[in-house]
Order: structure tokens, then C-alpha cells, then sequence
């Protein structure tokens, strides 16, 4: 069934993008991953331009994310102070991505940057996730980070704990500097505007292994982070590129939900060493069906884009 | 579909014209005013009838409002193909349908089908930058190529039917994306290798319903339109997510 995007101008198959939105809802289900880094190489496929792609993404992250970090708050897991410096950081971060996108996007190399990092980023999370659900697959090993980063990692945590501005956490029951949760949420704030993911897949090893915060409260903060990153870089990409479609946005929003409530039903019954290796899988995929688009010789060489009518 | 979404495409104001010039008498006139493209609608059928005073061939040229493209061009980089040059074709019609009783090179001289447009690949097109000759040529051959397989412009001897050397129907098949704006549909009269009759007639396109308003808001007021839809985005998450989960517990 097609169906017209007035912000991409094309037609899509509804069918098609409320499936991709269950896909994502219920790998984000089954494992507890956002899926935001494979919405957008998905729509991507699809013909969507990159930056409707993204941009719509961001809009359908604030959505899943709101119903997903009201939970948490219920809950009590969220260290609001943490989560306002990571905010500003991330809010500072997702501002300077949106205006480079805009740059890109005027020397017509969004396309291409977007491209290659994402092959970067799911080509190494891809294969370091396959690399560990293999091991614990097999092996029946615990399924704990390898140890193999620890040096780097206390090496960064003294680096952390140089900065000035120390503060005292106590919801997460830690003490360090402002600058480390700041500059994390700058990171991701970019990561956010140039690829529309959430960045939950950095945000959460760093708040677990560097900053030592609790693993409960480091879930429902980075949640919240992700909700309100999501949605200024939203507001911010509709307001600077034009580039949020909402029907599309939309869609996506009513497939994730229905797909991550199947995902945590099936989740719930899997063991959690085999749901990590499916996840593996799908981001090798989708990252190798990534380079064989830019290593295969294209049967046109040439492209149209029409101008924003 | 509850919320059935439809895209308006109103054929507005048909304006037939009398012939320019009076050699033959020659009459066109739309079946239909209005076309509806609602959301599972590829395209727009349109009819036009006409009458002629005698036995004759016909081409009808429609030709779409103006368009703004960028053309863009993979190169390799390495092992990658990349996005590399770009430029923007300016002044290019959007849609370019040259319909004709036969094929066009067999009823007139290259020099009429010039003077008259009818060859798809003879409309000219600003490359901008500008570029040298033969640079500029692949950047236009590149363009027409894509028009055609995109189908925006055509060429096709079978879409007008005439009826007992007086009437003729010609069905103009539109494709779904169209552009906006003001389309022009030429009708000539040809007679021995000579364009014997002309008239011109316009028809306008827009969007429609919540199509046109999400497109306005979204470039008019983006700001508001932005947080407003981010909002909604985030209490539908919170309404399908959280209420039921509720009710659950």
C-alpha cells in the first residue's frame, strides 16, 4: 500500500516502514537496545533521503523513548542531576551536529559521511557483540564486558577523575567531575543529529565502566538523556533542515511500540547470550549490506534530487 | 485505514484557447476537471477531447511547471563509490509527454519539431556551474536519461485515438509525484509535413489537503511545527507504551 511522504515527496509502502519500526521495536524488545542505528541505514535502503532519514528517526527515538523512560522515572531510576549535565553536554553536542548537517548537506557530502559512519560504527559493534555472544555461546561463559579494554578503560577513569568541577552524584551514589558526564553527552549529541541514533550503545558502557555508576540507574538516565536529546535534535533538525517528515516519524513510532512489546514477550522465554547473538547478526548485516553498496559498482553512476519544490 | 490521508491533485481552470493561428479549426477540451489522488494513487489519468475540421495527424505536447534539480555523480574513491560532482539543471520542464498519432520524426521536418519543441532531448537546460561544452553534455545526457526512466518524459505514437477523421481522445497518464504548478497541454494539427492548427491550453496541479498543510507548516512556521510534532511524537509513545503497561500491572 503506498503511501505519500510529503516531506521526503515520495511515495512509500506503509507496510514496509511499519514493518521496519517492528523490527527495530523488537530487537530493542528482545535485547534492550534503541535501535536507532538501524532505522536510518534501513529507510536509507529504502530511497529515503539521509537526512529525512535521520532526522525523522530522532522524532521516532523521543517517541519510543517517552513511554520507555516515564517507566523508569516511575521507578525511581533516574539521577536527574547526572541526566541534566549529560542533557546540556548533549544539547550543545546535537546543536553543532544539526548545523554541520546543514553544512554537509550544502556541499552535498551528507550522504557519503553518514554512509561511512555508519559502516564504522556497525561494522565495530557488530563484530565486537559477535565476537562475545559467540564466546558465550559456546563456551557458556558469563557474559560480562571482556576485560581486554580494562587498562584503557582505568586509564580514561583517572583522566575523569583529574578534571575540575567535582561533583557529588547521590542518586547514583558517586562523586566526580562535571566536565566527563558533559563532554559523553556532547559526543552523543552529535552521534544523534549526523546518524539519528540514540547512543545508548556508548552512553551505557561509559556510565557503567567509567563514570561507575549503577547499572539500574545508568539505563533510566541514559533513557532520559535519549528522550529529550532525541527530541531537541528533532525540533532542531525540523526547524534548521526541514527534514522531519511526520507521517514517516509516525508510523515508525506505532510499529516500534508493537514490535518492542512482541520483543520483550519472546525475550523473556530466550537465553540472553543467544538474543545477543541474533542482534550481532542483524548489525553485521545490515553494515555488510552497507559496504556492498559503496564497494559494488552502481549500474548509475548519476543521481536526481529535486529541489525542494 | 481509519485516518485515510489524501493527497488532492485538482486539474484547475483548463483554459482551451482559440487556435494562434487560423488555418484549420481545432478544439480540445478535458474530460474532467478534477482528478483526487488519494494515497494508494500512482498516478492521474487525464482525458482530453477535440474535434478537427478534416483528416490530419495529431501531436498533443503537455509540458510541467519548471524544476530545480541537482544532479549528482558517484566517483570512486579508493575501493568506494562516493557521491562526487554535482551540479543543478535549472529551467528544465518538470514533465515533458510528447503524444503524437505516429512517431513525430515521421510527420515533420527536424527543423519543425524544433521550432515546435517536440524533441524530448532538445529542451535546454542550464548546468550550473557553468562547464565546458562537452562537460556540460554528459551532465545533460545524464539528466535526460533519468527523466525518461523516471517516466517524466516520454514520447509515445499511441496515446491519441481519432474517431472518423473529426474527433480525437487522447489519455494522458500522469505519474504520482508530480510537481506543482501551472502545466501547459499544445495541441497541433498536422497536415503534408506542415503544422496546419495549434491551440494551447493550461491546467494547474497543486497538493491538497493534509499533504499541502504539513508541507506549509513544515517550511513556514518550522520551529513550531517542529516542537509541536516532537511533542505529539513523544505523548504518543507515552500513550501506547506506558497506559497499557499500566493497566497491566
Amino acid at each position: 500500500m503506498e503511501f505519500f511522504l510529503p516531506i521526503a515527496h515520495m511515495d512509500v509502502n506503509i507496510v514496509l516502514i511499519l514493518l521496519y519500526g517492528a523490527l527495530v521495536g523488537f530487537l530493542s524488545g528482545l535485547v534492550g537496545v534503541g535501535g536507532g542505528f538501524l532505522i536510518t541505514p534501513l529507510l536509507i535502503f529504502t530511497g529515503i533521503p539521509p537526512i529525512v532519514a535521520v532526522s525523522s528517526g530522532s522524532a521516532q527515538m523521543a517517541g519510543t523513548a517517552s513511554g520507555a523512560s516515564y517507566l523508569h522515572w516511575r521507578h525511581g531510576n533516574i539521577d536527574f542531576k547526572m541526566g541534566l549535565i549529560l542533557l546540556i553536554g548533549s544539547w550543545l553536542g546535537g546543536g553543532f551536529g544539526v548545523y554541520l548537517a546543514k553544512v554537509l548537506l550544502r556541499a552535498g557530502q551528507f550522504g557519503n559521511v553518514v554512509v561511512f559512519l555508519y559502516v564504522i560504527l556497525l561494522g565495530f559493534i557488530g563484530v565486537s557483540m559477535l565476537i562475545e555472544s559467540v564466546r558465550a555461546v559456546f563456551r557458556a561463559v558469563a557474559p560480562a564486558a571482556s576485560a581486554s579494554a580494562a587498562p584503557s578503560r582505568s586509564l580514561l577513569r583517572t583522566w575523569v577523575e583529574r578534571l575540575p568541577w567535582q561533583t557529588a552524584f547521590p542518586a547514583s551514589g558517586v562523586r566526580m567531575s562535571a566536565v566527563g558526564p558533559l563532554l559523553l553527552g556532547a559526543a552523543v549529541g552529535i552521534l544523534t543529529s549526523l546518524m539519528g541514533v540514540g547512543g545508548g550503545f556508548i552512553m551505557v558502557p561509559v556510565m557503567i565502566y567509567v563514570l561507575k555508576m549503577p547499572t539500574k540507574i545508568v539505563v533510566g538516565t541514559s533513557l532520559f538523556q535519549l528522550l529529550f536529546t532525541t527530541a531537541a535534535v528533532s525540533i532542531m533538525q525540523a526547524g534548521i533542515n526541514h527534514s522531519v517528515d511526520p507521517f514517516l516519524a509516525l508510523i515508525l513510532i506505532v510499529g516500534s511500540v508493537l514490535g518492542t512489546k512482541l520483543g520483550a514477550r519472546l525475550g523473556a522465554r530466550l537465553p540472553a547470550e543467544k538474543l545477543r547473538l541474533i542482534l550481532a547478526l542483524v548489525v553485521v548485516a545490515v553494515a555488510a549490506k552497507m559496504v556492498v553498496t559503496l564497494v559494488v559498482p552502481p549500474s548509475e553512476i548519476y543521481d536526481m534530487t529535486v529541489e525542494v519544490r | 485505514m481509519t485516518r485515510r490521508l489524501r493527497c488532492l491533485l485538482f486539474v484547475l481552470g483548463w483554459m482551451p484557447q482559440m487556435p494562434l493561428w487560423a488555418e484549420e479549426p481545432l478544439v480540445v477540451a478535458p474530460a474532467t476537471s478534477e482528478v483526487k489522488i488519494t494515497t494508494d494513487f500512482a498516478g492521474a489519468e487525464l482525458k482530453a477531447v477535440g474535434a478537427m475540421s478534416g483528416p490530419g495527424e495529431l501531436i498533443i505536447k503537455l509540458v510541467g511547471p519548471q524544476q530545480e534539480v541537482t544532479l549528482s555523480r558517484e566517483t570512486k574513491l579508493g575501493p568506494f563509490w562516493v557521491e562526487g560532482d554535482r551540479v543543478k539543471m535549472e529551467n528544465a520542464p518538470s514533465l515533458l509527454y510528447l503524444y503524437a498519432t505516429a512517431p513525430i520524426a515521421t510527420l515533420l521536418s527536424p527543423a519543425e519539431q524544433q521550432k515546435y519543441g517536440l524533441i524530448l532531448e532538445g529542451v535546454w537546460v542550464r548546468v550550473e556551474p557553468q562547464l565546458k561544452a562537452h562537460a556540460a553534455s554528459d551532465w545533460r545526457k545524464a539528466f535526460f536519461r533519468l527523466k525518461e526512466k523516471q517516466g517524466f518524459y516520454r514520447e509515445d505514437d499511441h496515446a491519441i485515438r481519432v474517431f472518423g477523421n473529426r474527433l480525437f481522445i487522447a489519455d494522458m497518464r500522469l505519474p504520482g509525484d508530480l510537481q506543482v504548478g501551472t502545466y501547459t497541454v499544445e495541441t497541433l494539427l498536422v497536415k503534408s509535413g506542415k503544422v496546419a492548427g495549434h491551440t494551447v491550453g493550461t491546467f494547474k496541479v497543486r497538493l491538497s489537503g493534509i499533504e499541502r498543510w504539513v508541507w506549509s507548516a513544515a517550511h513556514d512556521h518550522a520551529w513550531l511545527f517542529g516542537s509541536l510534532f516532537t511533542l505529539l511524537s513523544m505523548l504518543l509513545g507515552l500513550a501506547l507504551n506506558a497506559v497499557p503497561y499500566r493497566r497491566t500491572r
